[in-house]
Parts: structure tokens; C-alpha cells; sequence
């Protein structure tokens, strides 16, 4: 099923500009790969705030408030860009397994951000609060890193497997 | 090495990925200082303290992000030498470097007058010329790839 969908869509009109033109996938990707780096910047900066490597600077409901703009809207140039990407080469996005794990990643990942953003939203002391909100904060952080450098990894090796 | 790097399945794109990872974290936290001065991001905060937060990583990240490089260079040391984006890449990253210097050197000599505000004219431009090297940079690093 999803083989014919990929076969359709590489047949398409838009899809056969997209490959024709050799400047179309490189360009597509220095801006995916920029939209990266703002995301895990943002993301490691808060990730290390809960895990304890870093204590000083901004409280961290402000840091995450700030961030929050910064990370939604890479988020979104990355899913424009993927798509953008997947129009032009389906099979090799749809039909591979390193695709497929890096889409569960991000998703976790995105989720793991709003449960950040909206507990500090409503009270701006919750990850500190007690002992085990800290420990959780501390989980939370070190998968959020975990993740974020799958992420990069899975997306890489979409090219080789 | 450069010969097990070159006949491995897996060794190529494993160093690539590291080479990725340092450099998405690189060109994160170099963009943080530079909109730093361009005035678009953390403009409350005193630009020596966004400064000190960030490059620390920038040095790590870079170190690993080179020394990947180098592995992936010398596995096909004439076909990079001779491929035109890796010039550019290479020209842009020794303007960047360049760039950095001048900055420390001229840059931030007054900066306890403009550390909480606005920065002046030369370090906003130092700024934003650290955006489009960068940006050039990440772009003809991808560009080896579609030419090799």
C-alpha cells in the first residue's frame, strides 16, 4: 500500500520538478539542517537546566518561555522541509525503517517539550518543587538529550539503510 | 584508518553522524551569540553573559565536529581536495575564524558601555556576518555530498 502510494507520488507533477532540478534536495536540507540546529540548541540548553550540568544564567520557566517560540517554529521548518523532501524522494523516506524510528523520536520528543512548557506555564516553581519532581526533571532531561541526538543519528542513516 | 573508514559499510556514516550532531550544536550556539548582536534574541540579557553561556559548547562541539571531519576527509583526501563546495566550505571557515578573532581583538573593546544594550555598528555586522558564513558553511557542506 505503501509502496503504491510512493510510486503515485514519485509520478506527480510537483514530485518530477522536485527531482529534476539539482539544487532542489541540497537546499531543502541546509535549511532542515540550520532548523535542526536552533531545535537542539534550545532543547540541550533546557535538557542540561533540568538534568543539573548547567545552574546558573535565567530561572528556568524563563528560559523555557523563551525558548518555547524558537523550538515550535524550527519544529515547523522541519516538518515544511521534510515534507518538501518526501515529495521528491518518497520511497526512500516512507519505505525505510531509520524513517520511520526518527518519526516516533521526534514525536516523543515534541511531546516531552509540552509537557515541560505547559507545567511551567501553570507554575513557574514545578520541576524543583520536590525531590521527586527534581528526579523527573532529571529523566526527563537526560531522554530529552538521548532523543534529540537519536534523532540526528536515525536522520542521517535514512541516507544508508 | 583512512582505508578501514573507506572499505567499512558502517564507519563513514557513523563518523557523518558525529560530524552532524557537532555540528548542528556548533552553528546552534554560534546563531545564539550572533542574534545576540543582531538584536533578536536575549536582547535583555548582558551579551558578555550570553557569550560565556554558549561558547564553551561552541569549542567542544567544534573540536568534535573537526576532528569527525578530518576522519571523513582522509578516507578520500583527493576527491575532497579537489571538490569545489569543500574549497568554499573550507575559505568560509577560515573567514568565520577570522571573523571571530577580529571581534575579540576590535569587537569588545568598549563592551562594558554596550554589554547590557545594543551593541554598535562593527559588532552587529560581526554578527551578521557569522550568520551567512555559517550558513554558507552548513550549505556547502551539504553541497560535498551531492558532488563527490
Amino acid at each position: 500500500m505503501i509502496k503504491e502510494f510512493c510510486d503515485w507520488l514519485s509520478s506527480t507533477r510537483v514530485s518530477v520538478a522536485f527531482q529534476s532540478a539539482n539544487w532542489f534536495v541540497p537546499t531543502v536540507q541546509t535549511v532542515h539542517i540550520i532548523s535542526i540546529a536552533i531545535l537542539l540548541t534550545s532543547v540541550y540548553v533546557v535538557s542540561f537546566r533540568l538534568i543539573g550540568v548547567t545552574r546558573r544564567g535565567q530561572p528556568l520557566a524563563t528560559l523555557v518561555a523563551k525558548s518555547a517560540p524558537w523550538v515550535w517554529i524550527a519544529l515547523c521548518v522541519l516538518l515544511g522541509t521534510g515534507i518538501l523532501l518526501t515529495i521528491t524522494e518518497p520511497a526512500r523516506e516512507l519505505l525505510n525503517w531509520a524513517f520511520r524510528v526518527k518519526m516516533l523520536m521526534v514525536i516523543a520528543l515534541a511531546g516531552i517539550l509540552l509537557v515541560v512548557q505547559i507545567r511551567l506555564r501553570r507554575h513557574p516553581a514545578y520541576w524543583t518543587e520536590s525531590r521527586t519532581r527534581r528526579l523527573a526533571a532529571r529523566a526527563i532531561g537526560i531522554a530529552a538529550v538521548i532523543i534529540g541526538a537519536g534523532i540526528v543519528t536515525a536522520g542521517r542513516w535514512i541516507a544508508y539503510v | 584508518m583512512p582505508t578501514q573508514i573507506r572499505e567499512s559499510d558502517w564507519m563513514f556514516p557513523t563518523i557523518e553522524t558525529v560530524h552532524v550532531f557537532a555540528l548542528v550544536l556548533v552553528v546552534g550556539t554560534i546563531m545564539t551569540v550572533d542574534l545576540r548582536l543582531l538584536g533578536v534574541a536575549n536582547k535583555e540579557r548582558p551579551f558578555s553573559q550570553v557569550a560565556s553561556e554558549m561558547l564553551p559548547w561552541t569549542w567542544a562541539a567544534f573540536a568534535l565536529a573537526a576532528l569527525a571531519g578530518m576522519l571523513m576527509f582522509s578516507s578520500k583526501a583527493l576527491t575532497y581536495y579537489s571538490n569545489i563546495p569543500f574549497r568554499l566550505k573550507m575559505a568560509c571557515l577560515l573567514l568565520a575564524g577570522i571573523n571571530m578573532v577580529m571581534f575579540h581583538w576590535l569587537g569588545t573593546r568598549h563592551l562594558e558601555a554596550w554589554d547590557h544594550g545594543r551593541p554598535p555598528r562593527a559588532a552587529k555586522l560581526a554578527g551578521g556576518a557569522s550568520l551567512l558564513l555559517w550558513t554558507t558553511i552548513v550549505a556547502a557542506g551539504r553541497w560535498i555530498g551531492f558532488t563527490t
